[in-house]
Protein backbone atom coordinates (compact mmCIF):
# COMPACT_ATOMS: atom_id res chain seq x y z
CA UNK A 1 0.00 0.00 0.00
CA UNK A 2 1.26 3.45 -0.98
CA UNK A 3 1.07 6.56 1.30
CA UNK A 4 0.61 9.80 -0.55
CA UNK A 5 0.94 13.37 1.55
CA UNK A 6 -0.89 16.32 0.88
CA UNK A 7 0.34 19.31 2.65
CA UNK A 8 -1.45 22.14 2.60
CA UNK A 9 -1.79 25.66 4.96
CA UNK A 10 -4.86 24.66 6.60
CA UNK A 11 -4.71 20.66 6.11
CA UNK A 12 -7.87 19.17 6.83
CA UNK A 13 -10.81 20.73 8.83
CA UNK A 14 -10.02 19.78 12.15
CA UNK A 15 -13.27 18.95 14.70
CA UNK A 16 -14.21 20.87 17.77
CA UNK A 17 -14.22 19.15 20.98
CA UNK A 18 -17.96 19.38 20.61
CA UNK A 19 -18.36 18.03 17.57
CA UNK A 20 -15.82 14.72 18.69
CA UNK A 21 -17.61 14.73 22.08
CA UNK A 22 -20.93 14.11 19.84
CA UNK A 23 -19.67 10.37 19.07
CA UNK A 24 -18.13 9.52 22.86
CA UNK A 25 -20.67 6.76 24.01
CA UNK A 26 -19.38 5.12 26.68
CA UNK A 27 -22.87 3.17 27.36
CA UNK A 28 -22.47 1.65 23.86
CA UNK A 29 -19.04 0.78 24.89
CA UNK A 30 -19.95 -1.04 27.91
CA UNK A 31 -22.23 -2.76 26.09
CA UNK A 32 -20.62 -3.44 22.56
CA UNK A 33 -18.20 -5.20 25.67
CA UNK A 34 -20.44 -6.89 27.71
CA UNK A 35 -21.59 -8.85 24.48
CA UNK A 36 -18.05 -9.81 23.72
CA UNK A 37 -17.10 -11.51 26.55
CA UNK A 38 -20.54 -12.55 27.79
CA UNK A 39 -21.06 -16.51 26.93
CA UNK A 40 -24.20 -17.54 25.32
CA UNK A 41 -27.25 -17.27 26.81
CA UNK A 42 -28.50 -20.61 26.30
CA UNK A 43 -26.27 -24.31 26.65
CA UNK A 44 -25.53 -25.46 23.33
CA UNK A 45 -27.69 -28.50 23.64
CA UNK A 46 -30.90 -26.62 24.61
CA UNK A 47 -30.67 -25.32 20.77
CA UNK A 48 -32.61 -27.69 18.45
CA UNK A 49 -30.07 -27.04 15.59
CA UNK A 50 -26.62 -27.35 17.80
CA UNK A 51 -28.49 -30.76 19.51
CA UNK A 52 -28.88 -31.95 16.17
CA UNK A 53 -25.29 -31.10 15.20
CA UNK A 54 -23.69 -32.32 18.53
CA UNK A 55 -25.94 -35.84 18.50
CA UNK A 56 -24.37 -36.26 14.69
CA UNK A 57 -20.94 -35.84 15.30
CA UNK A 58 -21.53 -38.54 18.59
CA UNK A 59 -23.09 -40.73 16.10
CA UNK A 60 -20.02 -40.13 13.62
CA UNK A 61 -17.76 -41.11 16.21
CA UNK A 62 -19.59 -43.79 17.55
CA UNK A 63 -19.96 -45.52 14.19
CA UNK A 64 -15.98 -45.08 13.64
CA UNK A 65 -15.35 -46.48 16.52
CA UNK A 66 -17.46 -49.42 16.32
CA UNK A 67 -16.01 -50.05 12.53
CA UNK A 68 -12.45 -49.84 13.82
CA UNK A 69 -13.32 -52.58 16.78
CA UNK A 70 -14.48 -55.11 14.08
CA UNK A 71 -12.17 -58.35 13.88
CA UNK A 72 -10.37 -58.34 10.60
CA UNK A 73 -12.31 -60.44 8.18
CA UNK A 74 -10.45 -63.94 7.44
CA UNK A 75 -9.01 -64.49 4.16
CA UNK A 76 -11.06 -67.12 1.97
CA UNK A 77 -9.16 -70.31 2.04
CA UNK A 78 -8.31 -71.83 -1.15
CA UNK A 79 -11.44 -73.29 -2.92
CA UNK A 80 -10.77 -77.28 -3.70
CA UNK A 81 -13.51 -77.57 -6.64
CA UNK A 82 -12.09 -74.84 -8.35
CA UNK A 83 -12.45 -74.95 -12.02
CA UNK A 84 -9.69 -76.41 -13.32
CA UNK A 85 -8.49 -74.66 -16.75
CA UNK A 86 -8.51 -76.99 -19.65
CA UNK A 87 -4.32 -78.46 -20.52
CA UNK A 88 -3.92 -78.38 -23.60
CA UNK A 89 -2.29 -81.67 -25.00
CA UNK B 1 -1.81 12.87 43.51
CA UNK B 2 0.37 13.22 40.36
CA UNK B 3 -1.41 12.30 37.17
CA UNK B 4 0.62 9.33 36.34
CA UNK B 5 -0.77 8.20 40.08
CA UNK B 6 -4.19 9.07 38.98
CA UNK B 7 -4.34 7.42 35.68
CA UNK B 8 -2.84 3.97 37.50
CA UNK B 9 -5.98 4.49 39.81
CA UNK B 10 -7.80 4.87 36.77
CA UNK B 11 -6.38 1.52 35.48
CA UNK B 12 -6.69 -0.67 38.62
CA UNK B 13 -10.08 0.32 39.01
CA UNK B 14 -10.95 -0.39 35.34
CA UNK B 15 -9.29 -4.31 35.69
CA UNK B 16 -11.27 -5.17 38.81
CA UNK B 17 -14.45 -3.52 37.59
CA UNK B 18 -14.42 -2.60 33.57
CA UNK B 19 -18.00 -0.38 34.54
CA UNK B 20 -15.10 1.87 36.16
CA UNK B 21 -13.40 2.20 32.39
CA UNK B 22 -15.25 5.11 31.48
CA UNK B 23 -13.03 7.64 33.20
CA UNK B 24 -9.81 5.73 30.81
CA UNK B 25 -12.69 6.79 27.56
CA UNK B 26 -13.62 9.85 28.62
CA UNK B 27 -9.84 10.98 29.12
CA UNK B 28 -8.34 9.57 25.67
CA UNK B 29 -11.55 9.69 23.37
CA UNK B 30 -10.45 12.88 22.00
CA UNK B 31 -6.83 11.74 21.41
CA UNK B 32 -7.23 9.01 20.11
CA UNK B 33 -10.42 9.96 17.99
CA UNK B 34 -7.68 12.91 16.39
CA UNK B 35 -5.20 10.29 15.74
CA UNK B 36 -7.39 7.92 14.16
CA UNK B 37 -8.95 10.85 12.12
CA UNK B 38 -5.12 11.88 10.24
CA UNK B 39 -5.01 8.36 9.06
CA UNK B 40 -8.84 7.87 8.26
CA UNK B 41 -10.14 11.02 6.89
CA UNK B 42 -13.61 10.38 7.26
CA UNK B 43 -15.46 11.43 11.03
CA UNK B 44 -17.89 8.42 10.90
CA UNK B 45 -15.53 5.88 9.80
CA UNK B 46 -12.92 7.99 12.39
CA UNK B 47 -15.64 7.19 15.41
CA UNK B 48 -15.98 3.76 14.38
CA UNK B 49 -12.46 3.03 14.19
CA UNK B 50 -12.32 5.12 17.72
CA UNK B 51 -15.35 2.62 19.20
CA UNK B 52 -13.74 -0.37 18.16
CA UNK B 53 -9.80 0.60 19.62
CA UNK B 54 -11.00 1.06 22.92
CA UNK B 55 -13.71 -2.23 22.65
CA UNK B 56 -10.04 -3.75 22.13
CA UNK B 57 -8.29 -1.78 25.15
CA UNK B 58 -11.30 -2.87 27.23
CA UNK B 59 -10.91 -6.76 26.23
CA UNK B 60 -7.06 -6.29 26.52
CA UNK B 61 -6.92 -4.68 29.44
CA UNK B 62 -6.24 -7.39 31.90
CA UNK B 63 -2.75 -7.95 29.60
CA UNK B 64 -1.57 -4.19 29.90
CA UNK B 65 1.26 -3.71 32.40
CA UNK B 66 2.08 -0.21 33.05
CA UNK B 67 5.96 0.00 33.05
CA UNK B 68 6.10 3.79 34.03
CA UNK B 69 4.88 4.63 30.42
CA UNK B 70 1.69 6.30 29.16
CA UNK B 71 -1.39 4.54 28.97
CA UNK B 72 -1.91 6.77 25.44
CA UNK B 73 0.66 5.22 23.83
CA UNK B 74 -0.66 1.54 24.61
CA UNK B 75 -3.86 2.87 23.10
CA UNK B 76 -1.88 4.59 19.93
CA UNK B 77 -0.96 1.11 19.48
CA UNK B 78 -4.13 -0.39 19.32
CA UNK B 79 -5.29 2.43 17.45
CA UNK B 80 -3.12 1.72 14.65
CA UNK B 81 -3.47 -1.81 14.21
CA UNK B 82 -7.40 -1.07 13.77
CA UNK B 83 -6.24 1.38 11.08
CA UNK B 84 -4.09 -0.90 9.24
CA UNK B 85 -6.94 -3.46 9.38
CA UNK B 86 -9.10 -0.46 7.69
CA UNK B 87 -5.93 -0.18 5.09
CA UNK B 88 -5.49 -3.98 4.38
CA UNK B 89 -7.12 -3.75 1.28
CA UNK B 90 -6.54 -0.21 -0.19
CA UNK B 91 -3.69 0.16 -2.71
CA UNK B 92 -3.08 3.92 -1.87
CA UNK B 93 -3.48 6.05 1.03
CA UNK B 94 -4.07 9.66 0.89
CA UNK B 95 -2.60 11.64 4.52
CA UNK B 96 -3.88 15.36 4.41
CA UNK B 97 -1.53 17.64 6.41
CA UNK B 98 -1.50 21.05 7.52
CA UNK B 99 1.49 22.95 7.78
CA UNK B 100 1.21 23.64 11.31
CA UNK B 101 1.39 19.50 11.72
CA UNK B 102 4.50 19.04 9.68
CA UNK B 103 6.42 22.63 11.18
CA UNK B 104 8.94 20.27 13.47
CA UNK B 105 9.85 18.18 10.78
CA UNK B 106 10.34 20.65 8.28
CA UNK B 107 12.33 22.67 10.73
CA UNK B 108 14.36 19.74 11.25
CA UNK B 109 14.87 19.28 7.42
CA UNK B 110 15.64 23.35 7.33
CA UNK B 111 12.59 24.18 4.78
CA UNK B 112 10.79 27.09 4.35
CA UNK B 113 7.35 27.01 4.92
CA UNK B 114 6.09 27.69 1.57
CA UNK B 115 3.93 25.53 -1.18
CA UNK B 116 6.94 24.68 -3.03
CA UNK B 117 9.21 23.48 -0.17
CA UNK B 118 6.09 21.19 1.00
CA UNK B 119 5.44 19.78 -2.45
CA UNK B 120 8.85 18.53 -1.94
CA UNK B 121 8.72 17.34 1.64
CA UNK B 122 5.20 15.52 0.61
CA UNK B 123 6.67 13.69 -2.51
CA UNK B 124 10.07 12.53 -0.38
CA UNK B 125 7.67 11.73 1.97
CA UNK B 126 5.71 9.02 0.18
CA UNK B 127 8.79 7.59 -1.43
CA UNK B 128 9.63 6.43 2.52
CA UNK B 129 8.24 3.10 3.04
CA UNK B 130 5.23 2.32 5.14
CA UNK B 131 7.75 1.55 8.24
CA UNK B 132 9.55 4.62 8.03
CA UNK B 133 6.57 6.98 7.14
CA UNK B 134 4.94 5.41 9.76
CA UNK B 135 7.75 6.90 12.49
CA UNK B 136 7.58 9.99 10.69
CA UNK B 137 4.15 10.46 11.25
CA UNK B 138 3.93 8.98 14.72
CA UNK B 139 6.80 11.35 16.12
CA UNK B 140 6.04 14.37 13.75
CA UNK B 141 2.27 14.75 13.02
CA UNK B 142 1.18 12.60 16.33
CA UNK B 143 3.85 14.45 18.51
CA UNK B 144 4.79 11.50 20.22
CA UNK B 145 7.90 11.25 22.43
CA UNK B 146 10.63 8.25 21.92
CA UNK B 147 9.42 6.43 24.74
CA UNK B 148 6.04 6.56 23.54
CA UNK B 149 7.00 5.65 20.26
CA UNK B 150 8.76 2.86 21.24
CA UNK B 151 6.14 1.51 22.73
CA UNK B 152 3.68 1.55 20.08
CA UNK B 153 6.01 0.15 17.77
CA UNK B 154 6.94 -2.46 20.43
CA UNK B 155 11.25 -1.46 20.53
CA UNK B 156 12.75 -0.10 22.88
CA UNK B 157 13.43 4.08 23.63
CA UNK B 158 16.87 4.07 21.66
CA UNK B 159 15.97 2.06 19.01
CA UNK B 160 13.17 4.30 18.22
CA UNK B 161 15.58 7.11 18.58
CA UNK B 162 18.05 5.93 16.01
CA UNK B 163 15.75 4.29 13.64
CA UNK B 164 14.10 8.17 14.04
CA UNK B 165 17.32 9.56 12.87
CA UNK B 166 17.46 7.48 10.42
CA UNK B 167 14.85 7.97 8.60
CA UNK B 168 15.53 11.59 9.02
CA UNK B 169 19.21 10.97 7.00
CA UNK B 170 17.12 9.25 4.60
CA UNK B 171 14.41 12.26 3.96
CA UNK B 172 17.50 14.57 4.11
CA UNK B 173 19.19 12.84 1.18
CA UNK B 174 15.80 13.27 -0.77
CA UNK B 175 15.72 16.41 -0.30
CA UNK B 176 18.88 17.55 -0.50
CA UNK B 177 20.09 17.83 -4.56
CA UNK B 178 22.96 15.68 -4.68
CA UNK B 179 26.20 17.71 -6.45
Amino acid sequence: MKRRYRITPEGRQQPTDAEIARYRDPKRLLYNYTRAVQRPQKPLYRDPKAFLFLLLIVLLAYLISEEQRKPDAPAPAPAENAPRTPSGG
Amino acid sequence: MTPGEEEHQMIMAAKAEPARFAPLYELYFGDIYRFLLRRALDPDLTADLTQQSFLKAMLGLARYEPRGLPFRAWLYRIALNEVRMHWRKKKEVLIDLSYREVQGLSEEMGLEMDEQEMQRLARAMGGLDAEKARLIELRYMDGLSFAELGQVLGIGEEAAKMRTHRVLGRLREQLVPRR
